[in-house]
């Protein structure tokens, strides 16, 4: 079996002592940054990238893999103790869960959680070893046009998947490539849009657009809402482990939960959110007694949560075989893999199979961490909880800032977080999700660059994305994703879907 | 009669077609070539033609249907965070990061109503030695500790 000896060569480079206790660290920081009020997944990540980028690459990206699931996993904590999401994904959770914690049950909640994320992302890890040789082999065949093809088509459908207004994301992303292209051509030597700073010849760089744009936008939009600064929340715990009758209620949920989430997580846009949503949507329907949704039901809690991890899982899938970011935490991690030199696609794969492998495993045994660190650490988690924003927020800001310039001590990027901070703030005001931005942001040279290649091969003549099999194919799911916004069934669904924000 | 309906709308319309327009006004000297030898000046200014045209669809589309209206900026928070952060790239280069964190905690506690002085300067201690415990002696970042002239 290929599965296995790829499995069993990742595991190899993975498994050492040191990649563990980087991992540990990293679900460790990561749920403690993400179980904290007003702080969802997006901007721990992004906060906590800085202390990824002096390890070794593979060292580097298993720490990540730790972040991002403990990320998850403490946003999971925040909604179901204190009804509050950090991210749009887990919205749902927060409807039963809360409940359940509400009725001393939060503990059961929280295991079921994890346990049910622990097994998706088992089966989320397989898919992903299963399918991202499959898609990388195809992926060798794409020339220059069909890459051109493919990112507009991850593009829009980044866009029609995600929630808030569709034409404001796509402007929103077309911001994003044009930033993107600031800097020196590579092709010409001539610099664009520079306005004469040096620190920007190379490009702005990754780490202090995400800081200013999702960490310190979101201090201040908390800082606005006063509720962040009201008095401490109380959260109790009572119990942790779920009762016979809580596993035998919650296991089929947790297996379609599974399926749903790992399907849909492969789609280019939302597809961990879009998982959830739609795994609650089932547990609904195939219930006995839908009425007891929204009281209190564990499958509300196991069915989602399972969703969204195995989505977060097989959302890798995109991004290892095709270099496409799906989503913004997949354009961290994206940003976090081209500062260690590696730019993900297809010839990862064949070039460094060490890491491609050593990635899936390291996915597997960030689940696992969390499974070991979390539970018997839950009492942990509950008190920082009641930690108060007034006192949580100096701190934060002083994260980011030091996260920035303790990377290449430049006290220029300063302004960079500071801009950033504002067009993100200003974003928000005018009813824009800051989010897709950075999708545009990173594959802006490369569209660029594969655009120019495309046009060379066919001598200027556009019609080359129309007569390449490959290409035309992606364009016409682009134009079939395109017709689902207008189409008035889908839409209504889209609203629905979206609606509990 | 042409009335004011999503001004949400109205602003992001106003934003996108003022940044679209800024980068063809930008990128006016840079090469634009053809189709077939791109220039450097290629991609952005179609990149940009786009987005005054999405802003202009946006913000027309505020004239015709109903939206949110935009909530006012509350400045306190907006300035005293960005105020924080630029005295902090202002600041860590000459006077090490102890002192540094001290000024930037005493800026951005004030971006809340009414702090307290003690507490803040309490968070603001403690938040400095932890600052050059974790990044300095922890992660062994290469930070300035103390003052250079």
């Amino acid at each position: 079996m290929d599965i296995i000896s790829n499995l069993a060569t990742g595991f190899g480079a993975a498994l050492s002592l040191q990649n563990i206790f980087f991992c540990l660290i990293g679900c460790f920081l990561g749920t403690l940054i993400g179980v904290l009020p007003g702080i969802g997944p997006i901007p721990a990540i992004a906060m906590l990238l800085p202390i990824t980028f002096g390890l070794e690459p593979l060292s580097s990206l298993i720490m990540l893999a730790g972040i991002y699931y403990g990320a998850a996993y403490g946003g999971s904590t925040t909604s179901i103790l204190v009804n509050m999401p950090g991210e749009a994904a887990s919205i749902v959770t927060c409807i039963d869960g809360h409940q359940m914690a509400k009725q001393g049950r939060a503990g059961p909640a929280l295991a079921v959680a994890a346990l049910g994320s622990f097994f998706a992302g088992t089966i989320g890890t397989i898919f992903v070893a299963g399918f991202g040789p499959i898609l990388s082999a195809f992926a060798q065949q794409f020339n220059s046009p069909d890459y051109f093809s493919l990112m507009v088509l991850g593009l829009t459908t980044a866009v029609v998947l995600a929630h808030g207004s569709v034409v404001k994301a796509v402007a929103v992303i077309l911001i994003g490539l044009l930033l993107g292209l600031v800097g020196t051509d590579v092709n010409s030597g001539t610099t664009r849009y520079t306005f004469g700073v040096s620190d920007i010849w190379d490009g702005i760089d990754f780490l202090p657009v995400v800081i200013g744009m999702f960490g310190v936008t979101e201090i201040i939009k908390n800082l606005e809402s006063k509720e962040y600064l009201r008095t401490p929340i109380k959260a109790t715990l009572r119990s942790i482990w779920p009762t016979m009758k809580d596993f035998h209620d919650s296991w089929p949920a947790v297996l379609r939960g599974t399926a749903v989430g790992s399907i849909l997580g492969i789609l280019p846009g939302g597809g961990a959110v879009l998982a959830s949503f739609a795994s609650y949507t089932i547990e609904k329907k195939v219930a006995k007694d839908p009425s007891r949704f929204g009281k209190g039901a564990i499958e509300g809690v196991a069915g989602p949560e399972s969703a969204n991890n195995a989505g977060s899982q097989t959302s890798f899938i995109p991004l290892l075989t095709l270099g496409l970011p799906s989503n913004a935490v997949m354009a961290l991690m994206m940003g976090a893999m081209m500062i260690q030199g590696i730019q993900p696609g297809s010839a990862v794969m064949t070039s460094r199979p060490d890491l491609f492998w050593g990635m899936v495993a390291s996915m597997w045994i960030g689940n696992a961490m969390l499974v070991i660190l979390n539970l018997p650490m839950l009492p942990l988690w509950v008190k920082l909880l009641t930690l108060p924003y007034r006192l949580l927020y100096p701190a934060i800001l002083m994260f980011c800032v030091i996260g920035v310039y303790a990377n290449n001590n430049n006290a220029t990027q300063m302004v960079i977080v500071a801009v950033f901070t504002v067009f993100g703030y200003i974003l928000t005001r005018f009813g824009c999700e800051p989010a897709p931005m950075i999708l545009g942001f990173l594959l802006g040279p490369l569209m660029e660059e594969n655009l120019r290649r495309s046009l060379v091969l066919s001598r200027g003549d556009p019609m080359i994305f129309f007569q390449r099999p490959i290409s035309l194919t992606l364009l016409i799911m682009t134009a079939c994703v395109v017709a689902l916004i207008v189409f008035p069934a889908f839409k209504r669904t889209r609203e629905v879907a979206f609606q509990e924000e | 009669m042409i009335r004011v309906k999503a001004p949400q709308d109205i602003g992001a319309g106003l934003l996108f077609i003022l940044l679209g327009l800024a980068g063809v006004y930008f990128g006016r000297d840079l090469t634009y070539g053809s189709p077939m030898r791109m220039g450097p000046g290629f991609f952005p200014t179609w990149l940009s033609w786009i987005i005054v045209g999405m802003g202009i669809f946006i913000g027309a589309r505020g004239f015709s249907i109903e939206g949110p209206p935009i909530v006012m900026p509350q400045l306190r928070p907006l300035l005293l965070v960005v105020a924080a952060i630029l005295t902090f790239g202002a600041m860590i280069g000459n006077f090490g990061l102890p002192i540094t964190v001290l000024v930037i905690t005493f800026i951005a506690a004030f971006a809340r109503p009414n702090p307290s002085l003690k507490e803040t300067a309490l968070l603001a201690i403690g938040l400095a030695i932890f600052a050059v415990l974790a990044f300095i002696y922890g992660l062994g970042q290469p930070l300035p500790l103390w003052w250079e002239f």
